[in-house]
């Protein structure tokens, strides 16, 4: 019996095992937004051993963060969130490579920070930062596993570049953006944790990635539903 | 029929599957006024599984899905 290690668990996993784990450990994942939906995501793709995590967001720690954001304690209070998260992180996992980028992702810079990922997960509060990660994906052709909250409610929406619907082929009506958005951790857990299970499916090649489907969790009435969404012919995404 | 599913704080203080006839509405705008929801909070429209503009003319057997807009936490 081969020794046991951090990941002997997950190896017990028939989807994953041996070949599963070095496509992991061989991956590498760009988080975009290191908050409530962040927090999940980064510490299981942290712990499951994705070899290379990039963890992106421009804002300082704040306290109105402590009710949800688990990577940062009081102390960390006016920090950099990117760094202080990879400081969290690489002390539950020093196998793997964290780095930090401490930008506004913005039209220039967005192509470049998001290139190389096998996989990008969008955990951020602006619908207007939503687009730009989605077109940067669509151009580069990586995968989009999108995830939002509000109070209650959430929803996932794994994006294949042409090949799935993606945010802009539904987000025709022009919402106004109240900020800041209900909060409710456990449901950022939640959701996350949805994001983190829906971006290792594809890093593993799996069947069953919800493309195509919006994934929606009502947490007053306990249930989830599937909302098969559609490709909008004149998106920018069939260009 | 039409069937209008809402969703997320659309739910507060209505029903998750609201029907109408299609002799009472138009157009998805009609719909989402005649359920008191302002304009500029719906964030997804979808007719069918398609996007849908707020004038898009609905008919009988549609499923309407409208959805506010969300954040990262």
């Amino acid at each position: 019996m081969a020794a046991e290690n951090r990941y002997s668990r997950q190896l017990l996993i028939s989807q994953l095992g041996e070949a599963g784990q070095e496509k992991l450990a061989r991956s590498c994942v760009t988080v975009v937004g290191c908050g409530g939906l962040g927090s999940p995501v980064l510490t299981y793709l942290t712990l499951a051993g994705v070899g290379h995590i990039r963890l992106v967001d421009c804002d300082t720690v704040s306290e109105t963060n402590l009710n949800r954001q688990f990577l940062y304690r009081e102390q960390d209070i006016d920090q950099s969130k990117s760094r202080q998260a990879a400081l969290f992180l690489k002390e539950r996992n020093s196998k793997i490579r964290l780095e930090p980028i401490e930008a506004v992702l913005t039209e220039e810079n967005a192509e470049q920070i998001l290139q190389g990922s096998d996989v990008v997960v969008d955990c951020v509060d602006r619908i207007s930062v939503r687009r730009l990660v989605g077109h940067a994906c669509q151009k580069l052709e990586i995968s989009l596993i999108e995830g939002g909250i509000h109070g209650f409610y959430g929803y996932v929406l794994p994006v294949q570049p042409g090949k799935s619907a993606c945010l802009e082929c539904l987000e025709t009506n022009r919402a106004k953006e109240n900020l800041p958005v209900p909060a409710l951790g456990a449901v950022a857990g939640l959701i996350g944790s949805i994001q983190a299970v829906e971006c290792m499916k594809v890093l593993l090649n799996l069947d069953g990635v919800h493309f195509g489907t919006l994934l929606q969790y009502d947490g007053i009435y306990g249930e989830f539903e599937e909302i098969p969404v559609k490709i909008r012919p004149d998106c920018s995404c069939q260009k | 029929m039409i069937e209008v599913r809402l969703f997320a704080t659309f739910r507060e203080g209505r029903e998750k599957i609201v029907y109408f006839k299609p002799e009472e509405v138009k157009t998805a705008g009609d719909i989402i006024h005649a359920l008191n929801i302002p304009e500029e909070e719906v964030a997804i429209c979808l007719i069918n599984g398609f996007h849908s503009k707020l004038d898009a003319e609905v008919k009988d057997a549609d499923v309407l899905a409208v959805f506010p807009p969300v954040g990262g936490g």
